[in-house]
């Protein structure tokens, strides 16, 4: 690119050549007022109030800054007398249009004007076309245009109804300079989307992510539809944004490894009887969780599908738990959430709460406590499994209503309670991979939970040395107690890393070369993976640090190649014999 | 075989509105019923440009014009001229100071200072046969250009031939076609050549007479630009409202396509080039070369910034180069009777630079207050007095002449001292005006300047297309002054606030319909200030123009009380019995003039308001 020199208010600088005189004078510090520019947008040149003196040779002309090329030579002048008189008759003319804009006023003020000689209009927009062209040209969405001809001009949606193209992303109101795009909270349209509403394509995964940076959802980012947009790209001034970055595998060597896994919500579509996925206003425990977030797609308003309030919910418990057809276990956590929830609903819509429960679990220090206030704020607690939820009316108070059919054991009755919106208290259950991850890892894993080496005596550890487990991935269990669990891994594993060395079984088992015929029985067999075979020797080889002596390998050589030390055929038979010695004496 | 007579009938569009097609049909009833239709040819021709005059039919080889032919007129002139061979007395042209009649066109005052260049074949050929276009040596500007000239040796004919473009800005079309040559050469993209068309002034006919008096030269024109240039692609984008237009120019491209002057390896030469029609919806801004290339699009037909030109990066980012009809008329002519001809019509000296002057022709519709309005084809240079006194024939009525507004609604109106100035691009720009398209419109002392600046403006104001801020908001605050003065409630200020407001547009707008839509008003503010004054300061309009500044009044002495006016009048605004003298109740009078019009005894007067009314 060939660089060319030019001045600016007197001042001399180079630029690339045909750089718009508006950037080149940014870099310099001077000032010039813009109203339809955008940086992220190509220039427009339609508002003029950028209108600059510019001198090539003898010859005087009248530029916008914006979108003029600077060519060798030239000499801009940003602010002289001529230049003011056309801003301050351009700011007029504004002025008899939208009189009452403060970003037009506070312009109008620098310009000195008073009282405009046009007068004042009471429009808001100033037709600077931002919105436009961040609609078609970032956004790719074309739901704005401009509208008639000349002084009858402006902006609106076709046939100034709600366009079907618009995708509410807000950008049009994001880069109004006037303020006059304001963005509605459409009930309706929040909840069309999905219950728990459409997330930004860059968003930050949840609140206490870590680390704690934003991502781009290729599902619903705009560049990975149409190619275009890279508008994150354009703002983000540290350059951090690379939309080519793909997934890959990163490898660490460690000393010990804390399994914090998690869990994986029951998905009740496998419950047909409650109806969820056919009926809108059944949700399942977290979706309810995230309408009332504050940072939720209702801002933490609590509302139903078609929009409004539910006048009364039905809180099913014990979804996916204590069920011979799903999981026998208890999952723990949720009669305390579900209880959450039944507050919550009071306080924010004072609706009716109903909770259908088995037996209410409310163990330890508080809960038992909390659940008698929900009593006294007269919740319902209905003693009985639900058994099913539907839509088919049988008396005019069920009409478009959601039906809960439930036994109440207490009172020995079938009952029908109508009611706008069901809760499911959806159980934990293991992650799908849990089986696969615990045979990679060497762990044991009973239903899906890992299993600890000891319930008792060594609750956080496994049977692999160095891999420690804690939270859900071990078994249901509520925040305080996870939170304990991972304290307690994360010292067992600080206590290996602070020895420095460790210490290792010494009673392990191992191969006498000269018996191995190289069967390789044993390999499969360990359930550690200590044994490998040598392809040179054609033998089995024992890894000292990784076998635990179990004697399995020992056990099932078929050529009693392996010894277990400490525990040789000869030292039992020696224990076996002084055991029976006095039998025998 | 050849006919003994051709009868010419003009079959442009104001000779057809007045129904000439009907006078050419029973021109052939007639002609047959005598049994002379193996002797004598009826002939639609394109405009003959003496609009005023239409119906206009012409007989050749005598030369014998007649004007305002009715269709009952055409059995007249089957049964005496074309039988007996005696002229139609009736229905020749006779100048209005005159009794006797001039027979032959070429005595015309109106025809003989013409110099017809583009024009040449208008009335003389039928526009819908590429046949006859040949015969007058039609296409072989084509066949030179094309077989005995490289691109390089046509751009340096039209450069030498000093031909600016006839649309308006007077660029250059050498220089142009040579910019547009290397864009694309130099980015290696096919360039595309356009014939703008879309002719939106009020009372400018020029480019629409051309396509329907001769298409052919128009393609041709563009055939030559575009082996100049190297373009396969070419667009003609033509305004909806001109049907007849659009239809000769349609059938003169399938009548090319099918002689092979267009479409693949045209003359065996290897050149491929062909041109579409593309419909405007007549926004008068798609005149102007961005906007209009954004409509070619199928965009807005909104301007965009022209710091980067569109013979650089116009239609689809292409180098594209845009001429207008006449200037693409001119070219076969230049390539057939070499740089040096077209040079020796014109003013200025355009040897060196052609920015030195303007050579050739120019045509001009010629409309108003002028005896003889139509469309003329003069010389570059030509005083403007010999345009509007000898071919025009003057101000009719025994009024006086005024002013002439040049150039369209964003020209500006020169005075009667301005008029024995040449007129060529540079004169008129440096007096306030400019050359546009062409349009021509001479006013007389009835003419108010202070309502003519109004409706320019109005126009403009219905017509800018919003887009950029000092044109949208400038006329519109431009119109409001106007209203303001013409309506009695000027200011003192206003004057110095169009002066501002003007000055302002041509600094800051975003094309050239905004930056030259002052000019109305500020030429008119130039020669016509003192009228501007009496508006405002004497609350009276000098010509009776402006209805809230006058008011009728019945003159006492000439009223009978023949009660005429009253029945005119459509407000029952007169009140008086008959026989006596009548009254007008100001209170009901809506300034309509009807009364003026119904009183045979000029008995009522257009005077000024009353302030006490």
């Amino acid at each position: 690119m060939k660089t060319i020199k030019l001045k600016i208010n007197g001042i001399e600088t180079e630029a690339e050549d045909r750089t718009p005189i508006l950037a080149i004078a940014e870099k310099l510090g001077i000032r010039i007022p813009t109203l339809c520019h955008h940086p992220i947008l190509e220039p427009y040149g339609v508002c003029r109030i950028c209108t600059v003196e510019v001198r090539v040779g003898r010859r005087i002309r009248m530029v916008t800054a914006c979108n003029y090329p600077a060519t060798n030579g030239i000499e801009v002048l940003t602010d002289s007398e001529r230049v003011r008189r056309d801003r301050r008759m351009i700011l007029e003319w504004f002025m008899s249009r939208c009189g009452h804009v403060p970003v037009i006023e506070k312009l109008a003020a620098e310009y000195g004007i008073t009282e405009p000689r046009f007068g004042r209009g009471d429009e808001e927009c100033i037709l600077c076309g931002l919105c436009v062209r961040v609609c078609s040209d970032v956004v790719g969405a074309h739901a704005l245009g401009f509208f008639n001809r000349g002084t009858t001009r402006v902006v609106s949606t076709a046939y100034d109804e709600t366009s079907p193209k618009c995708i509410s992303c807000g950008a049009c109101a994001y880069v109004c300079p006037t303020g006059c795009i304001k963005i509605e909270d459409d009930e309706m349209l929040i909840r069309k989307e999905l219950p728990l509403g459409p997330l930004t394509p860059v968003h930050i995964p949840f609140m206490q992510a870590i680390p704690h940076k934003p991502v781009i959802d290729r599902e619903s980012c705009i560049h990975f539809k149409t190619g275009d947009c890279k508008i994150c790209e354009k703002v983000c001034e540290v350059k951090a944004i690379d939309h080519t970055q793909t997934d890959h595998v990163d490898e660490f060597d460690v000393g010990a490894v804390i399994l914090a896994t998690g869990f994986k919500d029951f998905d009740p579509s496998c419950m047909p009887e409650y109806g969820y996925g056919k009926y809108k206003n059944v949700l399942t425990g977290i979706e309810f969780e995230r309408m009332n977030s504050a940072s939720g797609p209702t801002g933490g308003r609590i509302l139903m599908a078609g929009g409004g309030e539910p006048k009364s919910v039905a809180i099913v418990h014990c979804v996916g738990s204590r069920d011979e057809r799903h999981h026998k276990y208890c999952s723990r956590v949720c009669c305390m959430y579900a209880l959450k929830f039944a507050h919550l609903i009071k306080e924010k819509t004072g609706a009716e709460v109903y909770n259908f429960y088995i037996d209410m679990r409310c163990f330890g220090k508080g809960y038992e406590e909390f659940y008698h206030r929900l009593l006294e704020e007269e919740v319902r607690f209905v003693r009985g499994r639900a058994a099913s939820v539907s839509d088919f009316p049988l008396n005019h108070t069920e009409v478009g209503k959601l039906v809960v059919r439930v036994e109440d054991t207490l009172i020995g009755q079938v009952r029908r309670i109508p009611v706008d919106m069901v809760v499911l208290a959806t159980g934990l259950e293991p992650q799908a991979d849990a089986k696969d991850l615990a045979r990679t890892l060497h762990i044991s894993c009973g239903d899906g939970f890992f299993a600890e080496r000891h319930p008792k005596l060594a609750p956080v550890s496994t049977a692999t040395e160095g891999i420690f487990i804690a939270g859900v991935c071990q078994g249901p269990k509520d925040i305080p107690d996870t939170v304990a669990q991972a304290s307690a891994a994360a010292s067992q594993a600080q206590t290996l890393i602070c020895m420095g060395e460790i210490e290792i079984e010494a009673a392990t088992a191992f191969v006498n070369d000269e018996i191995c015929s190289g069967c390789r029985i044993c390999n499969t067999l360990c359930s550690l993976s200590a044994i490998r075979y040598d392809e040179e020797k054609k033998i089995s080889v024992i890894n000292d640090v990784l076998c635990k002596g179990c004697g399995t390998c020992a056990a099932a050589c078929p050529s009693a190649a392996i010894t277990a030390r400490h525990f040789t055929d000869q030292q039992i038979f020696s224990e076996i014999e002084g055991v029976l010695y006095d039998v025998r004496t | 075989m050849p006919y003994r007579t051709n009868v010419l009938v003009c079959a442009g569009t104001g000779c057809v509105s007045g129904n000439s097609f009907g006078v050419a049909q029973t021109l052939e009833n007639e002609i047959r019923k005598l049994g002379l239709d193996q002797e004598v040819q009826v002939i639609r021709t394109g405009c003959q440009g003496f609009c005023a005059e239409g119906p206009i039919v012409i007989v050749q080889p005598d030369g014998i014009f007649y004007c305002g032919v009715q269709q009952k007129d055409a059995v007249y002139i089957a049964q005496e001229h074309l039988l007996k061979g005696r002229p139609v007395r009736k229905l020749l042209y006779s100048p209005p100071a005159e009794k006797k009649p001039i027979p032959a066109l070429k005595d015309i005052p109106f025809f003989a200072k013409q110099r017809l260049v583009v024009l040449r074949n208008r009335g003389a050929i039928d526009p819908e046969r590429i046949d006859d276009y040949i015969a007058v040596d039609g296409y072989a500007a084509l066949v030179k250009a094309l077989t005995e000239m490289t691109p390089e040796q046509i751009l340096g004919e039209i450069k030498k031939s000093g031909l600016r473009g006839r649309g308006g800005g007077g660029f250059p079309t050498g220089i142009k076609w040579e910019t547009c040559r290397k864009a694309a050469v130099s980015r290696a993209v096919d360039p595309v050549v356009v014939c703008n068309a879309d002719e939106g002034d009020p009372g400018a006919f020029m480019d629409r007479s051309i396509i329907e008096s001769d298409p052919h030269s128009v393609v041709e024109g563009m055939i030559i630009g575009a082996r100049a240039i190297g373009a396969k692609e070419g667009f003609v984008y033509i305004r909806h409202e001109y049907p007849i237009a659009r239809e000769r120019l349609k059938k003169a491209l399938d009548q090319a396509r099918e002689y092979g002057l267009l479409g693949e390896n045209i003359f065996g030469t290897m050149m491929n080039f062909d041109i579409e029609i593309v419909q405007g919806a007549g926004a008068f801004v798609c005149g102007e070369s961005t906007a209009l290339m954004a409509s070619l699009e199928g965009k807005v037909g909104e301007p965009r910034a022209k710091y980067i030109h569109t013979v650089e990066y116009g239609y689809k980012n292409r180098p594209t180069n845009l001429n207008n009809v006449e200037t693409w008329a001119n070219v076969p002519l230049i390539i057939n009777r070499g740089a040096e001809w077209f040079t020796s019509m014109g003013s200025g000296d355009v040897s060196e630079n052609p920015w030195g002057g303007s050579s050739g022709t120019k045509v001009f519709s010629l409309v108003g207050k002028v005896k003889n309005t139509g469309l003329i084809e003069v010389p570059m240079g030509i005083p403007l007095r010999e345009i509007v006194f000898d071919i025009g024939g003057g101000i009719p009525e025994g009024r006086s002449f005024k002013a002439v507004q040049t150039g369209g609604p964003s020209g500006g109106c020169l005075p009667e001292s301005a008029l024995d100035m040449p007129v060529d691009f540079d004169s008129l720009t440096e007096a306030g005006s400019m050359m546009g398209s062409g349009g021509m419109i001479v006013m007389d002392d009835q003419t108010c300047m202070v309502d003519v600046a109004r409706y320019f403006i109005a126009f403009l104001t219905e017509e800018s297309c919003g887009k950029c801020v000092p044109c949208r908001e400038g006329l519109r605050s431009s119109l409001d002054a106007l209203n303001r003065i013409t309506q009695g409630t000027g200011k003192p200020d206003d004057i110095g606030l169009l002066r501002e407001i003007g000055e302002v547009m041509q600094d800051c707008c975003l094309c050239a319909l905004g930056t030259s839509a002052a000019n109305p008003v500020l030429s008119t503010i130039q020669y016509f200030k003192d009228e501007y004054e009496a508006h405002i300061n004497k609350g009276v309009c000098p010509a009776g123009v402006c209805t809230a500044l006058i008011e009728y009044q019945i003159d006492p002495e000439k009223c009978d009380g023949c009660h005429a006016c009253v029945h005119g009048c459509s407000t029952n605004a007169i009140i008086g019995n008959v026989k006596q003298v009548h009254f007008i109740d100001k209170e009901k009078c809506i300034k309509c003039g009807a009364c003026v019009e119904a009183c045979k005894r000029n008995g009522i007067l257009k005077v000024p308001r009353s302030h006490a009314a």
